[in-house]
């Protein structure tokens, strides 16, 4: 399978169908249930935008915790202080904040350094966010801003009061299904051709005539826009915002995410996410044990399926399944898939 | 050991109250005889684990003491248990869980930033929280929420009665400096502090007090001596301390060699035993703030029974104040159920609202106003005593009345305080 082999049918079956469930749950699920599928469409938006830099165009990053930090504290501040803004401004100066620090962050550290190096760099600054908003009173220091508001949505023709019943559930799983449709889009055309390109051979791309530095930067930027988006949707809807949203464990969310559903593959982060939701609630009761058994099981399906579970499941699928009859190679779990 | 409730006891409370029932609606839990579902929310892990599990055998014995007398209007109750690992997100999550599952009122949040997120949360999921010791002062005033009530001391009527208390016993003791950690809580609790020492010092001792900038000191550092030293240069014959747990103790230790306490009144907020239990002999002599001590309320039977409880429980025989926190908050539900005749959301909040319910600590009244109770301020004076299997003792115990110290009811308005000129 070529790496820019793209299957638009399998993507949308399961975006719907995730998009089906998603919007289906709160006819029978309890209202935990569905704060946590909240979280959870959430953190795929947040594990696929740190997928997006990082299996799309090679750039790790060690701090996306302080995109999302950015895109949540904007908008609880905006939320609280400025109650004049229509939410979706609100949204999209938050989202503009990120992709500002995104784009600063890129310019000062992606042409000095990359790799580990570059890493690193993000996560200093990520935890220089972190300090930064622990000494701010306007961001309520340690205490972090509580009591956001979920504002109406104003349409021009319609305003949909977001506070009331589920409705603010409902605008964040659209919106979720929205930034992941655009993200596959960018993964999936040209462009994430080009930046596929970039990872696997820079020198190649240059001399193919790809400006390599200017793809980082574009990967890095979209990726830090989506995760001060997934900050943003947050704030609302956990209603508060404290400074523990810009620490490092913040950070390896995505990164843990991207492992343990596959980082090879477009919704790996996204699998990653759902598992990672169910086992944090299914053991949410073992007091003590629960961190514990949550990384133990975490490590080792990382360390038992370097290709995250779509991985194997693809390796499967080509031994036993689909691939049996027609010849073609097995999917190498270094490859990037839709 | 500080307390004697282990890991096993938490998981086996929290295996029986927490079975795979997330797709039950709120709904189908009938009124009728069922039992009652009250939420215990409190940090059973992380770094306020060891004041989690004080509040959640509070709330276990107060539970068990209600369920023997007959439960509340012939209602048996039953706690749901659930871990907030001190993080507002698990929080949260759990906290609406709870309500899904019909255990809509709540109580044993500990942790401010969780307290805060108690407000909005509760009013639109229709439930109630109980606070447990939960130190920020704009629960009743810029973050006040209908659906959150602070049964307990607030950091206003705490330190305040601190101040009041040093004015009536140590009048000589005129300069006054603080440990204060970096941190919200602590520049809360020196504020409220001096508040009360420019109250108080005129109006009781009749003299005024020369307050110093306080020594504001990292939070969760091993390493103190260089704010130690800092403080015993000053000229300050007082120091406050609203320095936490395993900070104080280290700190505690580490002014040791430098002789920072043996001449100077030392007040601290609210440690509790935390430090005397880790010192033991070489803990200083210092007077701490304490939401509850057996040895002050003996004589008020629901004390005793409750001390005698806690020690029969665990075998432990010092209990820290939480435990009376989280006895106290259901025993506000019982008598508010009890008053409106309904666990309804808007009933019982109508009932919490001016309730007045006997705990260990004696009658709190609940203030309508602003959810904030008015009840008595304790506070110890522990000195070590090597003689003492303990390694320390309570010399003295002392009661500040509450009407003496609470701020006017300002719901919805910053805290106002006193500030040197």
């Amino acid at each position: 399978m070529s790496i820019t082999t793209v299957r638009p049918l399998s993507f949308f079956l399961s975006l719907a169908a995730l998009l089906v469930v998603a919007l289906l749950l709160p006819h029978f699920a309890n209202r935990g249930i569905i704060f946590l599928a909240g979280i959870v469409a959430i953190n795929i938006v947040f594990g696929i935008a740190f997928n997006f830099a990082f299996a799309k165009a090679g750039v790790l990053s060690f701090g996306h915790a302080m995109f999302f930090a950015v895109g949540a504290y904007a908008t609880g501040y905006m939320t609280i202080n400025q109650d004049w803004m229509p939410f979706l401004l609100i949204l999209l100066v938050a989202v503009s904040a990120g992709a500002l620090l995104a784009i600063v962050t890129a310019l000062l550290a992606l042409r000095r350094a990359g790799g580990v190096s570059f890493a690193v760099i993000t996560l200093a600054l990520g935890a220089l966010i972190h300090v930064i908003i622990t000494k701010t009173t306007v961001l309520g220091r340690n205490d972090g801003l509580a009591g956001i508001a979920r504002p109406p949505l104003d349409l021009g023709v319609v305003s949909i009061p977001l506070g009331v019943g589920d409705n603010y559930y409902y605008f964040l799983i659209v919106t979720c299904a929205l930034a992941v449709l655009l993200m596959w889009g960018l993964w999936s055309n040209r462009f994430g051709r080009s930046l596929q390109a970039v990872k696997s051979d820079p020198a190649r791309a240059d001399f193919l005539g790809i400006d390599v530095d200017a793809k980082r930067l574009q990967a890095f930027t979209i990726s830090g826009t989506m995760a001060a988006l997934s900050g943003a949707l947050f704030a609302p809807w956990a209603q508060i915002v404290s400074p523990e949203v810009a620490l490092w464990t913040q950070s390896t969310m995505p990164v843990l995410f991207a492992l343990l559903g596959g980082s090879a593959f477009f919704l790996g982060p996204a699998v990653g996410a759902i598992l990672f939701g169910f086992l944090d609630y299914g053991t949410r009761t073992m007091v003590g044990v629960s961190d514990l058994l949550v990384g133990g099981l975490l490590l080792a399906v990382v360390l038992a399926v370097p290709g995250g579970i779509l991985g194997m499941l693809s390796t499967l699928w080509n031994r036993f399944g689909g691939r049996r009859n027609n010849g073609a190679t097995p999917v190498a779990t270094s490859e990037v898939h839709q | 050991m500080i307390n004697s409730i282990n890991r096993r006891t938490v998981l086996t409370a929290l295996g029986a109250s927490a079975l795979a029932t997330p797709f039950i609606s709120r709904r189908s839990f009938a009124q009728g005889s069922d039992p009652i579902k009250i939420g215990v929310l409190t940090a059973l892990s992380g770094a306020q684990e060891f004041i989690g599990n004080f509040v959640l055998t509070g709330a276990q014995i107060a539970a068990d003491q209600i369920n023997a007398a007959g439960g509340i209007n012939g209602r048996q109750v039953q706690l749901e248990v659930r871990d907030d690992r001190n993080a507002p997100a698990d929080a949260t999550t759990a906290a609406r869980e709870l309500v899904g599952l019909g255990a809509h009122l709540q109580l044993g949040t500990i942790s401010s930033a969780i307290a805060l997120a108690m407000g909005p949360l509760m009013q639109q999921e229709g439930g109630i929280a109980l606070t447990c010791g939960a130190g920020t002062e704009k629960l009743n005033h810029e973050n006040y929420s209908d659906h959150v009530f602070r049964p307990g001391d607030s950091p206003y009527m705490r330190n305040r009665a601190e101040a009041q208390l040093l004015a009536q016993r140590n009048p000589d003791v005129t300069t006054w400096t603080g440990l204060v950690p970096d941190h919200e809580y602590g520049r809360t609790t020196w504020a409220v502090f001096m508040d009360g020492l420019l109250q108080f010092y005129p109006e009781i001792a009749k003299k005024e007090v020369e307050i110093l900038d306080p020594i504001i000191v990292p939070y969760g550092v091993g390493d103190y001596r260089t704010f130690v030293t800092q403080a015993a240069r000053t000229p300050a014959n007082g120091i406050y301390n609203s320095t936490y747990g395993g900070d104080s103790v280290t700190l505690f230790q580490q002014a040791r060699p430098f002789k920072l306490f043996e001449d100077r009144i030392l007040m601290d907020s609210a440690n509790e035993f935390i430090v005397a239990e880790a010192l033991k002999a070489q803990t200083p002599s210092f007077w701490t703030g304490i939401h509850w001590y057996y040895e002050t309320n003996k004589g008020n039977p629901l004390s005793d029974a409750l001390y005698a409880d806690y020690v029969k429980k665990t075998g432990n025989e010092q209990p820290m104040g939480w435990v009376a926190e989280a006895h106290a908050a259901l025993y506000a539900y019982k008598a508010a159920i009890e008053k409106a005749g309904s666990t309804e959301t808007a009933d019982v909040i109508a009932a919490l609202k001016g309730l007045e319910w006997d705990t260990a600590t004696g009658k709190r009244i609940m203030r309508a106003e602003d959810n904030q109770v008015i009840k008595d301020v304790e506070m110890i004076y522990i000195e070590p005593d090597a003689s003492d299997p303990k390694g320390y003792k309570v010399t003295d115990y002392v009661k500040v009345d509450g009407n003496t110290v609470i701020e006017p009811a300002m719901p919805g308005q910053k805290m106002e305080l006193r500030k040197p000129t």
